[in-house]
């Protein structure tokens, strides 16, 4: 018999025990590795959002930047304006490699046909210049799904027409020359105005906000929300971006009234700043979790240790050395923490579509989709965690089992 | 029976003026206070004695579990005065085999696992065909599955005994093996030593209060008050 299998022997002399302190420590790890698995999957959503934005830099009326940022991901009501003038001012700047105007507007869904209360009741229009803003979006290409064959851009000035995004698409059951129907209260009016459109194209998935989003032209979309004069952002791709080319750009157009410039790796840091708050929060949870666990391994090791003590002096007296109880003791604790371990990332597995409503109950992501990755790196990591943790929660135990004296360990088992 | 013990070997374990004293409040209590003898290879030797004479003090450092406070203690001829706990394992290991009253086998391994378990700790390679041996010897072969649990009180007690066999000690020290048996068992017992002695030229050294098993050994030490009172060989 070797040490470990008479370790492993000895924590299934208390099975219920032994089984309530790895829960214990899984509990711990599944709450570290979602936390973790949250931070990483929700700087790699950011990242792929922001970036398929396609622009580097956007023009925007002033506010907040973490609103502005997350309306133009995943769309928003408090939208705010920036006139149209602006754009004609700025795309004149010699380091412009690329510019698109966009407005954004929210409208009344129509005629779904789906009665789901828990799907949002609004569409998010975006107008759009379609060969600027495809240039710089050059993934976004018609799906040739069925019922999606024949799809194309509309033209700037057509009235009637839409290209919807992929979900849009399916959520409304739409296929390319459908009628799409959406309620538009134009700036001013109280009444909502019902237009119908011709669906003319329908897009491939991209995986972000573009998705869930109606395109138009961007003329007919100022007309229909009463906003002729007004755009919601300018997007920007500079000729040698760098973040000196940046910070000349910003000084150059921050002197326009009401405006401001947002470089999209600002809106990325700020994004993932305001959600490390609830990850800290998150964090501190594991902290504790974590440190409760400790304790739990090292009271169920010092209780079976002073339960054994008779025995540890009777296996001393057969020629175990201090070193071998050490061994066996601090063994016993790495099999539990190392379980608790491995059950902390199988809970961590099944339990991440839980642990996203959680962090969504907290906190407003500003992205789309799945935002928690748990990767073989944090598996690893949760692992190589926990057998960090039972290294230093079994040194006590273990030593204090290895320090006993046999006659007095005896004396006192008996 | 070995009655002859000038033809004997040489001793196995010197003991000279061996003294433990305990503090108990003010009150110094002297379990053993300068006690002297010399047991042989192959001889079986009793240690009688009242209830804190002092028998188990004795055995505890005979045995290497504990360290006189003064006197001189030399085993298969190491002196073991001033090692440290580390050094007195390896003392230990492979020449002194130990069986208690309360047999302290391990409930959750097999008769043939506990039995084995010293060899763990000697990192010496289990034997499976040398387990079943030892415990042939104890005629508890068709016990080697078994837990603890499903044996009697004298069965345990053989396990215990194999266990001390299996690393083929020279020495078996035995602190009341017979306290928690019944008569027929404790005889039996002690019939396995003297057996022991007898086919392995095993030395053993038992502590008892029972007088009639004690008298069954080569050589009968009487202990009263930490001192040998009485040392005489066996009728």
């Amino acid at each position: 018999m070797r040490f470990i299998a008479f370790a492993f022997k000895n924590l299934f002399r208390r099975p219920l025990r032994t089984g309530l302190t790895i829960m214990g420590i899984a509990l711990a790890v599944a709450v570290a590795v979602s936390l973790i698995g949250f931070n990483i999957g929700y700087r790699r959503s950011i990242d792929v959002s922001i970036d398929k934005l396609g622009f580097q830099v956007m023009i925007m009326a002033k506010g907040c930047p973490y609103e502005a940022a997350t309306m133009m991901l995943k769309g928003g009501t408090g939208l705010v304006y920036l006139p149209a003038s602006t754009y004609d001012q700025v795309r004149s700047d010699p380091d412009i490699a690329a510019i698109t105007p966009i407005f954004v507007g929210v409208a009344e869904k129509e005629g779904s046909g789906i009665n789901d209360e828990s799907a949002s009741s609004f569409a998010i229009i975006s107008g759009i210049e379609v060969e600027s803003f495809v240039s710089m979006k050059p993934w976004m290409t018609m799906s040739q799904g069925a019922g999606h064959l024949g799809g194309r851009w509309f033209a700037d000035d057509a009235t009637g027409e839409v290209v919807l995004g992929y979900e849009v698409a399916e959520y409304e059951q739409r296929k390319v020359g459908d009628s799409y129907y959406v309620s538009i209260t134009p700036y001013g009016q109280t009444e909502p105005v019902m237009s119908e459109f011709k669906v003319v194209g329908i897009l491939e998935r991209t995986g972000t906000q573009d998705d869930g989003t109606v395109f138009m032209p961007i003329s007919l979309a100022r007309s229909l929300f009463n906003r002729p004069t007004e755009l919601t952002i300018v997007g920007f791709k500079l000729k040698n971006f760098s973040g000196f080319a940046l910070r000349q750009f910003e000084q150059r157009w921050a002197k326009l009234p009401e405006v401001q410039v947002v470089g999209l790796q600002q809106v990325k840091t700020t994004l993932v700043s305001l959600v490390e708050t609830a990850q800290t929060m998150i964090a501190s949870v594991a902290v504790v979790a974590i440190i409760v666990a400790i304790i739990g391994v090292i009271n169920s090791i010092m209780m079976s240790v002073f339960e054994r003590t008779g025995e540890i002096g009777i296996m001393k007296a057969i020629g175990a050395s201090k070193s071998d109880i050490f061994q066996i003791i601090w063994l016993e604790t790495m099999a539990i923490c190392l379980g608790g371990g491995v059950g902390g990332v199988i809970l961590a597995l099944s339990g991440t579509s839980l642990v996203e409503k959680a962090i969504q109950s907290l906190i407003d992501f500003g992205t789309r989709g799945s935002m928690v990755a748990i990767t073989p790196q944090v598996m690893l990591v949760a692992l190589l965690g926990s057998a960090v943790v039972g290294c230093f929660a079994g040194l006590y135990p273990a030593w204090r089992a290895s320090s006993m004296r046999p006659v007095e360990a005896i004396r006192e088992g008996e | 029976m070995n009655n002859n013990i000038e033809t004997m070997e040489a001793p196995i374990i010197t003991a000279r003026g061996l003294k433990k004293h305990y503090k108990r409040g003010i009150e110094t209590i002297k379990a053993l206070d300068g006690v002297s003898l010399d047991i042989r290879s192959g001889e079986m030797v009793s240690i009688l004695g009242p209830s804190g004479s002092g028998k188990t003090t004795l055995i505890n450092l005979l045995s290497c579990l504990d360290a006189p406070d003064a006197g001189e203690l030399v085993i298969a001829g190491r002196s073991v005065n001033g090692l440290v706990e580390e050094e007195l394992v390896n003392v230990r290991q492979g020449v002194l085999g130990f069986i208690f009253q309360k047999f302290h086998l391990l409930p959750t391994l097999t008769v043939a696992e506990n039995v084995e378990l010293p060899l763990m700790f000697l990192r010496r390679q289990v034997d499976r065909e040398k387990t079943l041996e030892v415990l042939r010897q104890v005629d508890l072969e068709n016990r080697a599955g078994h837990l603890p649990k499903e044996l009697s009180g004298g069965q345990m007690q053989r396990v215990a005994i194999a266990r001390a066999l299996i690393t083929d000690s020279k020495v078996l020290i035995a602190d009341e093996p017979t306290g928690n048996l019944d008569k027929a068992n404790g005889e039996a017992v002690f019939a396995l030593f003297r057996r022991l002695v007898t086919e392995k030229n095993l030395t053993v050294i038992v502590t008892t209060h029972n007088l009639a098993l004690g008298g069954l050994a080569d050589r009968i030490i009487t202990l009263e008050d930490g001192l040998i009172i009485d040392e005489h060989l066996r009728q």
